[in-house]
This record gives structure tokens, sequence and C-alpha cells, in this order.
């Protein structure tokens, strides 16, 4: 939820509907609320609520469709735009909108993204960003809520909605399990698991520290604009290798709703041992996605 | 799943007494491993070994009826090579010239007894 023009739909569209982020443009205002359904992992489904931010419909959720809008809510999503000038306005919607949250659905999560960040000045960015952040918790408590920068123009979306992902997946903690195992097996440096129609990072496991926080993200928004230009010549994206003389890079698929990533800095390990390793790691990880599927 | 570093260690101790590279190959001729006094020389090996194996394997396939070639030595002017199959790879050994074949192939026999399970293990979870 979010007020009128905050680029809920914006961003909703880039990262389920593929959508580049200069095609938002086209994008209407939101008539009440547009349910989709996004199978996410395959037997996943993420029921996305995108709610129109114009204060007729605002209204209109507090009062008549209370029930319906607030019951069973797994997250709350709220995206303020930065910009906005009547920032009291927008708290109290949020604040009604929290108040409904722990009426009806009280064990939800709270997902904050302050949006539309690419038009703050970059020197400025942390500093709007901490006070806002600030100013949100206190006005979410007794809630607990995390927070997000976030732009349609970076990789910040795709942080935003991959620890949003990240708090929905059950078994997570498997997961990162078994490819902690699977990077040691393979003597490789780092293993990233993207799903495989967002590419949003479900999980990951290093074995070296790097320096640059945000490279998931990067990789994510990468490789989805090379997925989507592969499809404009009617190429289906498979996998990919990068050789570079100090590292080598592999992307493959890995179960049929996730890719892998993994990175391995020995280059004197050849390519065809680390590919048939993944293809090993297959049957490893469809195990614990049918177990998820049975649940 | 293979351990690289294993394998390679393996390979290496078929890799003495005039024998000048070792190499486990897949099925499509990409090398897994080897040792190699060079990545060039490997790599040239590598392409060289899995056509020729492709190739008698062909002629042979037509001719008889059996499952095919199982060992091949090849004596060049600087070198011998023998190939065999293990599991569903090819193991390829390059040797000097003064290598007797039989102890080439007794190196292969032993490298095949040894990797034999393990990567039949491995190649049957290959999806």
């Amino acid at each position: 939820m979010g007020k009128s023009g905050a680029g809920k739909t914006s961003m909703r569209s880039i990262i389920f509907s593929n959508y580049v982020a200069r095609d938002t443009r086209r994008l209407g205002a939101t008539i009440d609320v547009e349910h989709s359904h996004v199978r996410f992992l395959g037997n996943l489904t993420l029921n996305l609520w995108d709610c129109g931010g114009q204060d007729a419909f605002m209204e209109n959720y507090f009062a008549t469709h209370r029930d319906q809008i607030f019951s069973n809510v797994e997250v709350l999503i709220y995206v303020f735009d930065v910009e906005s000038t009547d920032i009291e306005k927008d708290m109290h919607y949020y604040q009604d909108c929290l108040e409904a949250i722990l009426e009806y659905s009280k064990d939800a999560k709270v997902f904050c993204l302050v949006h539309k960040m690419d038009l703050v000045q970059e020197g400025s960015r942390d500093r709007i960003f901490n006070g806002r952040c600030e100013e949100l918790r206190e006005r979410s408590k007794p809630l607990h809520i995390s927070a997000y920068a976030t732009s349609i123009w970076d990789e910040t979306l795709y942080k935003a909605w991959s620890s949003i992902v990240y708090s929905l997946i059950p078994n997570v903690i498997q997961l990162e399990e078994r490819l902690t195992n699977f990077a040691e097996i393979c003597e490789a440096d780092e293993v990233v698991l993207f799903e495989r129609t967002t590419f949003l990072v479900i999980s990951h496991t290093s074995n070296i520290a790097h320096t640059d926080a945000h490279r998931f993200e990067k990789i994510s928004n990468y490789i989805k604009q090379f997925k989507l230009s592969c499809s404009k010549f009617q190429a289906q994206f498979k996998s990919m290798e990068m050789r570079q003389p100090n590292f080598a890079a592999f992307f493959d698929v890995l179960t049929s709703h996730t890719y892998v990533m993994v990175i391995m800095s020995d280059t004197t390990i050849e390519s065809a041992v680390t590919q048939m390793n993944i293809s090993v790691a297959r049957r490893y990880f469809d195990e614990l996605e049918e177990g998820l599927m049975s649940n | 799943m293979l351990k690289p570093k294993a394998i390679q260690q393996v390979l290496k101790q078929a890799t003495s007494g005039g024998v000048r590279a070792t190499l486990l190959l897949n099925s499509e001729g990409s090398p897994i491993s080897f040792v190699a006094e060079t990545d060039r020389e490997a790599r040239i090996y590598a392409a060289i070994a899995s056509n020729v194996w492709t190739t008698f394997e062909k002629g042979t396939k037509s001719m008889t009826q059996d499952d095919g070639v199982r060992f091949l030595v090849v004596e060049c002017e600087e070198g011998t090579l023998a190939l065999t199959t293990v599991s569903k790879m090819m193991l390829c050994l390059v040797a000097k010239p003064e290598v007797g074949i039989a102890i080439l192939k007794a190196k292969s026999d032993a490298l095949v007894r040894h990797l034999e399970e393990p990567l039949t293990n491995v190649m049957t979870n290959v999806s």
C-alpha cells in the first residue's frame, strides 16, 4: 500500500512482469485493488494485492472493506514517496493501516519502502533515509518494521524484495545449509540461489569476504536484463559461463524454479567439473523443493 | 559430486616415471581434471584424444556386435597415448616414447580400478 503515485505498481511490474524501468511510464493509476498471483518457487504462490492509492480508495479500504483487505495478511509492504510534500498525510494513512493490521492479522511482517530515492541528491540520501526510518520506527510501535530505500533505476529494489521474499520462504535454513555444503564440495567462493522468473536472491553462501554488499542485486538486475534481451531474439536463456584470468562465474538452472550462480576463484578447476557438479546437485535440491511441495 | 582437488590428486599419482600427462575427460571431450606441464598442452591432448577415441568407436561399433573399444594405445613419434573409459568418462595417459606399453596399461588399469566406483556413483546422479 501507499499513497497515489508512490510507485507500487511500477515496482510490481518490474519485479514480477519483466518490465524494464522506463516502461513503467506507461502504467496508469491503479483502480481499487489489483490482485495478482505470482507463482514463486513453483508451489509458493504469492498473492499480491496492489492497492490503488487515491484518497477515495484509501478511505474505502479503511471503512467498508476493512476486513477483506486486512485479514490474512502475511506481509504489508508500504511504499512511501520520498519526494512527497504531504508527509503528515502519508503517515496518517500508514498508521491507519497499521491499526487495521494489528486488528486483523497481527503476525504480519511490515516492510516500509522509501521509494524514488533516485530523485534525492546522492550525498543526502543516507541522511534523509535515516531520518525517515527513525520516524517510521517511532510511529510503527509496537510493530517491528524493516525499512529499505529503493529506486526502480538501480539494484535497491531487488535488495528490498529479496529480503521480503526471504522472510516468506519456510525452509530457508535447510536451503542455506545445503547451499553451504554444495559450495564446500565444489570449492566455490560463492554460491547464490536466484528465483527463476523474478531473479530475486533467495539465499547465498560465501567463503570469502567481499567488499560490495550490493553485488547480488546488481547481478539480479544485469542477468534479468540479459534474459529479456535474449527473449527478443526468441532465445531462451539457460546457462552461461564467464571466465576471467582470476575467476570464473557460472549461471545455470538448478531446479525447475531456481537458478544458481557459482563463483570460482581457483581457475585451475575446469568448467566441465563445475557444470557436472551443478547437474549432480540438482537432485539434492529437487528433494528439498519436493518437500516444500508436500507441506 | 566431485571434489576437483581430490580427483586431481589421484591423477597426479599416476603422472610419474615417464608419464607426461594424465587427463580425465567427460563424454564430450572437455577436461574434467588433468595433470600436465602446461594448460595448453593438456587441452591439445584432450582434443586429440577424444577425437581419436570417438573415431575408433564409431568405426568399430559398425563392425562388431559387442560394446566397442575398451582400450586404445597409439604410438607416436614423440610419445605413447593410452586411452580407456572409466564410468562414462575417458581416461587418457600420455607417456614418453621410452615408457613400455605394459606399464602404461598397468597404470591406467590401476586408475580405472580406483575411480570406477566413485565416478559411477556421481554419473548416475547427473540429470
